[in-house]
């Protein structure tokens, strides 16, 4: 998952972004709004975080504009004066939830997962795709029950595909929105590791969860639970 | 006497009154003497005219001939009588015929007098004198002679002259308050226009007095507007500050919060810095809410705030399957500042939505019978679990948590109950027909 972190508190912004990358994350971080518009416009995120009281352009009109641009993505806004009447505009401006400065990281964090399950259409932290069962707060995988270990990047992989089960992700999207942008891009790498997670998934091939289409990417093809 | 107008009025139209009376009594009595004056000359004329025609009668008495006599007096009932009496004779002139004519006592020697008395009904002025002819020295021949004049036409006149006096000075008199009440009304326009448009800054329909007011009162209207500018104005500063003072705060705090590495070591650090943010939060969002409408602000549309909270809050819980139902009369209004109010609704419908399985509802109306400080009642409902009876005094209380897996609950909830206590209205907490708490408020409102 990729999230931008626009925020101009120089300490905050670092230790966001160690969190965040820690936590799975591809961060990407802009010092103010200019910035912020501009990495929000061209990198392929899955998520951004804005706080309201930038430098430059306002919160506010950044993610006004973002919108205007038809970026989709969830944006989490950040906001220090805690009172209704910003978070009503953040909100109207086309963010999709706030956070009041200071927060726990852990709020950070437990809101971006809830926008991005939201984004792709999941209403719980468990993402059910019948016997297959990814949890986005505790970062596991069962497999009929059975507790499978995965490599960081391969968890991120499934998330990425389980998140939009269903939808067809191609490669270079899968590799823009895992890797930094300095990131050697080598799409023999994400072939590699989906032919691992399908083994770990799948070792008796009866499952396939992942299906290739040539040319196009992959998709989760297990269809969700309808109670998830 | 808490008019200027009536003042004026009252204390103009007393002395005008006296003035008046006094006038009156004056003209009256001068026009009374004037008319008992020409009585007077009247009832001398016609005894001197009466003297001179008694001619000794063959009997003895004195009368006058009837070729000689006034005509008024052969005129039965003409208003104008005589009579020349002595002890042994008595005439009287036919004008008294049918009347029961009194002209008094006999009189003596160089007597004279003049009566008022009246012939039956008729009141008449009557004039005696006593002549004694130089033929008869004895003096036992002495002759009273009497006119008599209906004294009527004199009092009709008297009565016609009051009564238009009366009507003149009475007929000035409404005249002349009118005119002064006209006077008034426009004299007393600018300080009416003042009071219209202060009660327009109060309803917040206006945010300044008007310009042009005569020159007694444009001092008044310049400083009032400069006094309410300033308010506001001191208002937004003092807001602005403790915004500022609130974001420079918080921001090192996030800081400090976002560098401690996770739960565990640091838990005690981690819970002052929250409890540092509770306190920031509370006590200067205390500070800024205002606790009253300033003049010359709109009360606010309860409506108007109420959905954009709505559509807020379905934002950010989109993933919980919500309905927010809002029963806003459009007269709800609220009279006081949209940012308390923003934070009194959402504060409780953010509240509400966590609590929620699935509804919450925002009633809103106006209640027109309550006091100006409770005239606009809030109820926001959720079919949650409730707050239990001993939960709900202390979920009132100063950053008390009625459930600590819920951040931010109790903040909120202290924060709603000091508002309204600022407001002077009032928070009540019980159960909704939907199955989850209920608050009701009632605020100030139009």
């Amino acid at each position: 998952m990729r999230v931008l972190v626009v925020e101009d508190e120089a300490t905050l912004r670092d230790t966001l972004q160690a969190r965040l990358a820690e936590a799975g994350f591809t961060v990407d971080v802009a010092r103010d709004g200019n910035e912020g518009l501009f990495a929000g416009q061209e990198y392929p995120l899955d998520v951004a975080i804005i706080d309201l009281g930038l430098p430059g352009l306002p919160g506010l009109e950044v993610i006004r504009r973002l919108r205007v641009a038809h970026k989709t993505y969830p944006i989490l806004i950040l906001t220090s004066r805690d009172n209704w009447q910003d978070k009503v505009e953040g909100l109207q401006a086309g963010a999709d939830d706030y956070v009041a400065k200071p927060f726990h990281f852990e709020e950070v964090l437990a809101r971006l997962q809830a926008l991005l399950r939201r984004a792709g259409g999941w209403a719980t932290p468990q993402l059910k795709c019948g016997p297959v069962v990814l949890d986005t707060r505790a970062q596991t995988i069962q497999v009929q029950g059975v507790p499978v270990e995965l490599t960081t990047f391969e968890y991120r992989i499934l998330e990425h595909l389980m998140l939009r089960a269903g939808d067809v992700i191609s490669k270079t999207e899968l590799t823009e929105r895992l890797y930094d942008q300095d990131f050697e891009r080598d799409s023999n790498v994400i072939e590699v590791l989906v032919g691992r997670l399908r083994r770990k998934l799948d070792p008796q091939e009866q499952l396939h969860p992942i299906e290739t289409l040539r040319g196009r990417g992959y998709r989760f093809a297990l269809p969700r639970d309808a109670s998830s | 006497m808490h008019s200027l107008s009536r003042r004026l009025l009252v204390s103009v139209s007393v002395p005008l009154a006296l003035f008046f009376g006094v006038m009156m009594w004056v003209l009256d009595t001068g026009f009374r003497a004037l008319s008992e004056r020409s009585l007077q000359e009247l009832l001398d004329s016609q005894m001197v005219s009466l003297i001179a025609s008694a001619e000794p009668q063959p009997d003895g008495s004195y009368a006058p001939t009837p070729q000689t006599l006034d005509p008024r007096l052969a005129t039965p009932r003409s208003g104008f009588y005589a009579e020349v009496r002595s002890q042994q004779h008595l005439w009287r002139s036919p004008s008294t015929a049918g009347l029961a004519a009194d002209f008094g006592a006999l009189l003596t020697h160089g007597e004279r007098n003049l009566v008022y008395a009246s012939f039956g009904h008729e009141g008449v002025a009557i004039e005696s004198r006593a002549i004694q002819f130089d033929e008869d020295p004895s003096g036992a021949n002495a002759l009273t002679f009497s006119v008599a004049v209906n004294l009527s036409p004199y009092e009709e006149q008297l009565w016609d002259f009051r009564q238009q006096l009366l009507g003149w000075f009475a007929g000035l008199m409404v005249l002349l308050l009118l005119t002064l009440a006209a006077l008034l009304r426009w004299v007393l326009a600018p300080l009416r226009r003042m009071e219209r448009e202060i009660r327009a800054v109060e309803e917040g329909r206006n945010d300044t007095l008007g310009r042009g007011y005569p020159r007694e009162l444009s001092g008044v209207a310049v400083n009032l507007n400069a006094l309410l500018v300033g308010e506001r104005k001191r208002v937004a500063r003092y807001r602005d500050t403790l915004g500022n003072l609130a974001h420079s705060l918080k921001t090192p705090l996030a800081v400090m919060r976002s560098s401690l590495p996770g739960a565990g070591s640091d838990a005690v650090l981690g819970a002052e810095i929250d409890r540092m943010r509770d306190i920031i939060e509370h006590q200067l969002k205390r500070a800024a809410a205002s606790g009253g409408a300033l003049l010359g602000q709109a009360p606010v549309e309860v409506a108007q705030v109420a959905t954009d909270l709505r559509g807020a809050l379905l934002r950010v819980y989109a993933d919980k399957d919500l309905a927010i139902e809002l029963a806003v009369a459009p007269t709800a209004q609220f009279v006081g500042d949209r940012g308390d109010l923003m934070e009194l609704l959402g504060n409780l419908l953010d509240n509400a939505c966590k609590w929620c399985r699935s509804r919450v509802r925002l009633s809103a109306g106006a209640d027109v019978t309550a006091g100006p400080r409770e005239r606009l009642s809030l109820v926001i409902e959720d079919d949650g679990p409730g707050i239990s009876a001993e939960d709900r005094a202390r979920v009132l209380q100063r950053g008390e948590r009625a459930d600590e897996s819920v951040p931010g609950h109790g903040l909120g909830l202290a924060m709603v109950h000091d508002t309204v206590d600022l407001y002077g209205g009032r928070l009540a907490i019980d159960t909704s027909a939907m199955g989850g708490a209920r608050f009701s408020l009632r605020l100030p409102g139009l």
